[in-house]
């Protein structure tokens, strides 16, 4: 997020889902659609079916890369590396966007100077990848009149993270692809609410909409709202709080829907942390191992027994209504933050969420024309919607960038914190799988779910696996320097000799007791997707 | 069987008589605008709305998604069982004719010898009263698998929308005692209605907006002439979500599971399953019979439209048009039916291609192309390898022949 916001001055997918369909190259990178998006795999795929050319960039050979037209099976890590060669490719080839760069974009010169400085060869060693295929790939999307990128996960779970997204938004203004329908970048976010719930500045520096707390009048406008004298420095990330250790000048937390215990890198450090708090609340709709440890669990109601709005990837701001009454004695998330805040002293007063909606229009300005009522009888509408006779906005940055010009930020290719090496000789992925979700608190509470995917499975090499001795099924020993877990091996031929891939959903094999804690120093995203690994038969 | 008029609004107070000792399900249009199959608590506060198809079918009154089969209790003396409460009898009011397909269907499923008990003791106090369609809806092909949009048999009461009232038939004795139990709320048929009623009738046949030939389809797949890549590009679209036989009025696969209430005792639970899951077919040791590259939809569409055809006559589908516009991979059964059809044509015409320039090339005569051109029908081979194996032409005949007449164009 913080990569677009540098580059192009807004975080969030510039354009629709379904402007993707009419895309003519769609290049997808750190992202196994498919399985974590499926409603934008088939756009992909619709896009495909109309003639539409599919690059896919993913150290495994993921489902969707199937359907691609190249596929770029680059080693974990070396994003920057492979993109660099790409750009490097469209200049040298003259493929670049010389009216877009001049009027819309500023820096292009030390991009320019980076980018001829760099040893193509060199990078495709780096990457792993032939430089013939790099060509290809840089040929086809640079020659694209509307040319689509969708990256995720596998682009910002790096210590390098920004600095990926940085060099996405690099290649799409170097050629132009950005500020047209069909055209531009597309982070693609994991949740129906990840969004919706960093729009409402739920990440430390920000109130709702983007708006830093550090400025005196924002912070004015929110204080006269509120009543209440507000902080102007930012807050802690979630790695700040949930890694310090015990006695550590945090005293009580409040977790809301999350589970750190099992999705947060380095995971025993979690728990200590937890443990040596004097107080702890969560509220969950399951009792999850984070919950366990709580002194108060509130019991939470789902999305279906409760009614209010998320935002999804395209900026889409969508109501939800109640399907069913609340079962037993949960509550709303709204009703819990209204009553605690009650206890404590703040009255929060409202009759229902379209009054809490009517807030949020009222102080954010991307927001500042949507109202339940607007929501009611359509899919939704798209922010910006500053005022309640804006249809929305389909796709951003249409003539000019959210920061004015978009800035190309030229960036070396960074090494993952750690590599293997003899004592640790594997590189460990983590992702997820297509019937789980997160740490799997809901989704292993469904019988056919965990059915269809009953534990987690290390995917290995089969001539790795073979050298080991091991077979499908057997149990492995799995280390990092952090940690140890127990899991069942599968021998694939979708991942390249030396890389490991396994899933973070079960507590019986909790991965993220082995991730690497290393932050991004920018947007404080730990790399989930690069660690060192040892394994041997349990 | 008896005709009469029902005056719309005597609907109500004629429900009202029908939900007295009964469960009543009827389409609902919801507070957030969805039209669902409801159960009614209160006829004067619900909004029911028999103008347009809902978006679930009537399975789950019958075969519900989850259901419980009997209790457990774990004591000193070892495991005792408890069954579960038996249904109450229940009026489906307002089906559309798929819908009412779609359970005699089930019908055929769950009541053939062994009779699933469960399901049967839910049917046998049900009463169906549909509703015909005056105007299809745009996924809609019932007329394809002759399933609507009007029926001959299959409910006991089926009305017809008139504008101001219903024309209603009966189609078995359960019907007519009905009519005969409130005669208050009916009026004899005139022959304009019954003018009017055909006239609809034929209107809706005509008034479909897909031609899906379901048919046709059978007799490709009979023929085996459906190529694998057809199998594979809907199976390399399809993730398994299992939503499309969800959703199908006529997908009956169950599994069972049991689940702990507490320390001591149990549920047994049936819930539905979809043969497009992995678990559903995957062995102990995680081998799978059915690969997921190739055949992961080969199971559903060879059931419906052929299995079930040479069993029963007729197709497993009842053209609902519900799968379409569902799948995360853009994968539904007329999308199917489309693609094997075109496909046949497609392969035709190449080959007929192929075929003609060998034999203007001279490197084949027209009768070995006619017995080629047999085999691969018989075989479902493409043509070329057909001519291969029969050792008439090479790869590299075909290919020049094929480059000479690229040259040309
Ligand atoms: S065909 Fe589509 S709806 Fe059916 S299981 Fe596959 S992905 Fe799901
Ligand atoms: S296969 Fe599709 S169209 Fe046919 S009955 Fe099932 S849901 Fe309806």
């Amino acid at each position: 997020m913080a990569g677009l916001a540098t580059t192009f001055g807004s975080g969030a997918m510039t354009n629709s889902i379904n402007e993707i369909t009419g895309a003519e190259v769609i290049f997808v990178i750190g992202s196994n659609t498919t399985e974590a998006h499926p409603q934008i795999a088939r756009r992909i795929l619709e896009a495909v079916d109309n003639g539409a050319k599919l690059i896919v960039a993913d150290p495994r050979r993921t489902e969707l890369s199937r359907s691609a037209h190249i596929h770029l099976q680059l080693r974990p890590g070396s994003d920057i590396a492979l993109l660099n060669a790409m750009m490097r490719v469209i200049l040298s080839e003259g493929l670049i966007d010389d009216a877009f760069i001049e009027m819309r974009t500023e820096n292009f010169k030390e991009l320019r100077k980076h980018l001829l400085s760099q040893d193509i060869d060199k990078l495709a060693a780096v990457s792993g990848i032939p430089v013939s295929q790099i060509k290809k790939a840089a040929r086809l999307y640079a020659g694209a009149q509307k040319g689509v990128i969708c990256y995720c996960l596998g682009i910002t779970q790096h210590i390098c993270g920004t600095a990926n997204v940085e060099s996405i938004a690099n290649l799409a203004m170097l050629t132009g692809h950005v500020e047209q329908a069909y055209t531009g970048v597309n982070p693609l976010r994991g949740q129906n609410n990840v969004q919706g719930a960093c729009d409402m500045g739920a990440i430390p520096g920000v109130f709702p909409g983007y708006q830093p707390v550090s400025d005196p009048v924002i912070r004015e406008k929110f204080e006269r709202a509120w009543g209440q004298a507000l902080p102007s420095e930012p807050g802690l990330t979630i790695t700040d709080m949930t890694h310090r250790g015990r006695k550590n000048g945090i005293r009580a937390m409040f977790i809301m829907g999350e589970n750190p215990v099992m999705s947060d890198p380095d995971a025993s450090k979690v728990e200590e942390t937890l443990k040596g708090l004097e107080f702890l609340a969560v509220s969950d709709i399951f009792l999850t191992e984070t919950a366990s440890l709580a002194h108060v669990v509130f019991p939470a109601a789902s999305f279906a027994e409760k009614c209010g709005s998320v935002t999804n990837s395209e900026r889409r701001v969508q109501l939800m209504h109640q399907a069913i009454p609340p079962i037993g004695e949960c509550r709303s998330d709204s009703e819990i933050i209204t009553e605690l805040a009650g206890r404590l002293g703040y009255t929060m007063a409202y009759e229902n969420s379209a009054e809490i909606m009517e807030e949020i229009a009222l102080l954010t300005p991307i927001y500042g024309g949507i109202f339940h009522d607007r929501l009611e009888t359509s899919w939704g509408l798209q922010w910006p919607c500053p005022s309640r006779d804006h249809a929305g906005t389909p796709y951003l940055h249409k003539y000019s960038f959210a920061r004015g010009k978009g800035r190309f930020v030229p960036a070396e290719n960074i090494t993952p914190d750690e590599l293997p090496d003899d004592d640790y000789p594997f590189i460990l992925m983590t992702g997820r799988v297509y019937h789980h979700y997160h740490t799997g608190a809901m989704t292993r509470a469904s019988d056919i779910l965990s059915r269809e995917v009953p534990e987690a499975v290390l995917e290995i090499n089969s001539d790795d696996a073979r050298e080991k001795g091991l077979r499908h099924g057997d149990m492995v020993s799995l280390r990092s320097r952090r940690g140890e877990i127990e899991v069942r091996v599968k021998p694939v031929d979708t991942i390249s000799r030396g890389m490991l891939y396994v899933s973070f959903h079960f507590h019986e094999s909790p991965v993220n007791r082995l991730t690497n804690p290393a932050l991004d120093p920018v947007a404080k995203c730990p790399e989930y997707k690069v660690c060192a690994v040892n394994l041997e038969k349990a | 069987m008896k005709k009469n008029i029902l005056k719309k609004d005597h609907v109500r107070p004629f429900l009202r008589k029908l939900a007295r000792d009964s469960r009543l399900i009827a389409p609902v249009r919801t507070s957030h605008r969805d039209l669902l199959y409801q159960e009614i608590e209160s006829i004067d506060s619900a909004e029911i709305d028999l103008s347009e198809q809902p978006q679930e079918s009537a399975k789950q009154f019958l075969f519900p998604q989850q259901e419980q089969l009997f209790t457990y209790q774990n004591t000193s003396k070892g495991f005792t069982f408890s069954p579960r409460k038996s249904g109450m009898p229940t009026v489906l009011f307002g089906l559309r004719s798929c819908d009412i397909s779609a359970i005699l269907y089930m019908d055929v499923i769950f009541l053939r010898s062994p009779r699933d008990h469960y399901y049967l003791e839910k049917r046998r106090d049900t009463i169906i009263i549909g509703i015909g369609c005056n105007e299809p809806w745009d996924n809609c092909f019932c007329n394809a698998t002759r399933t609507g949009p009007f029926l001959e048999i299959g409910f006991d009461l089926q009305l017809t929308d008139l504008g101001d009232r219903f024309y209603v038939e009966s189609g078995r004795a359960v019907g007519d005692e009905i009519l005969e139990k409130w005669p208050q709320f009916f009026s004899p048929v005139t022959e304009e209605d019954e003018k009017l009623r055909y006239q609809l009738m034929l209107e809706a046949r005509s008034g479909f907006k897909r031609h899906v030939h379901v048919e046709t389809a059978f007799q490709k797949i009979a023929d085996n002439s459906v190529s694998p890549s057809v199998w594979e590009h809907i199976a390399k679209r399809c993730d398994g979500c299992g939503g499309c036989a969800y959703i199908c009025p006529t997908c009956t696969c169950f599994t069972i599971f049991d689940r702990p209430l507490s320390p001591h005792t149990g549920e047994r639970l049936r819930t539905w399953d979809a043969c497009t899951h992995d678990g559903f077919t995957r062995m102990a040791g995680g081998h799978n019979p059915v690969n997921p590259a190739t055949d992961r939809l080969k199971r559903r569409f060879m059931h419906k439209l052929y299995y079930d055809y040479k069993q029963f006559k007729r197709p497993g589908c009842v053209g609902c048009g519900r799968c379409v516009g569902i799948c995360f991979g853009g994968v539904d059964i007329a999308m199917f039916v489309d693609m094997v059809c075109a496909e046949k044509r497609d392969q035709r015409q190449s080959a007929a291609v192929i075929g003609d320039l060998l034999v203007e090339a001279g490197l084949i005569t027209r009768k070995q192309l006619s017995e080629a051109l047999e085999k691969r029908d018989r075989t479902g081979m493409p043509l070329g390898s057909v001519l291969m194996e029969m050792g008439i032409v090479t790869k590299e005949d075909i290919a020049n022949c094929l480059a000479d007449k690229v040259e040309r164009l």
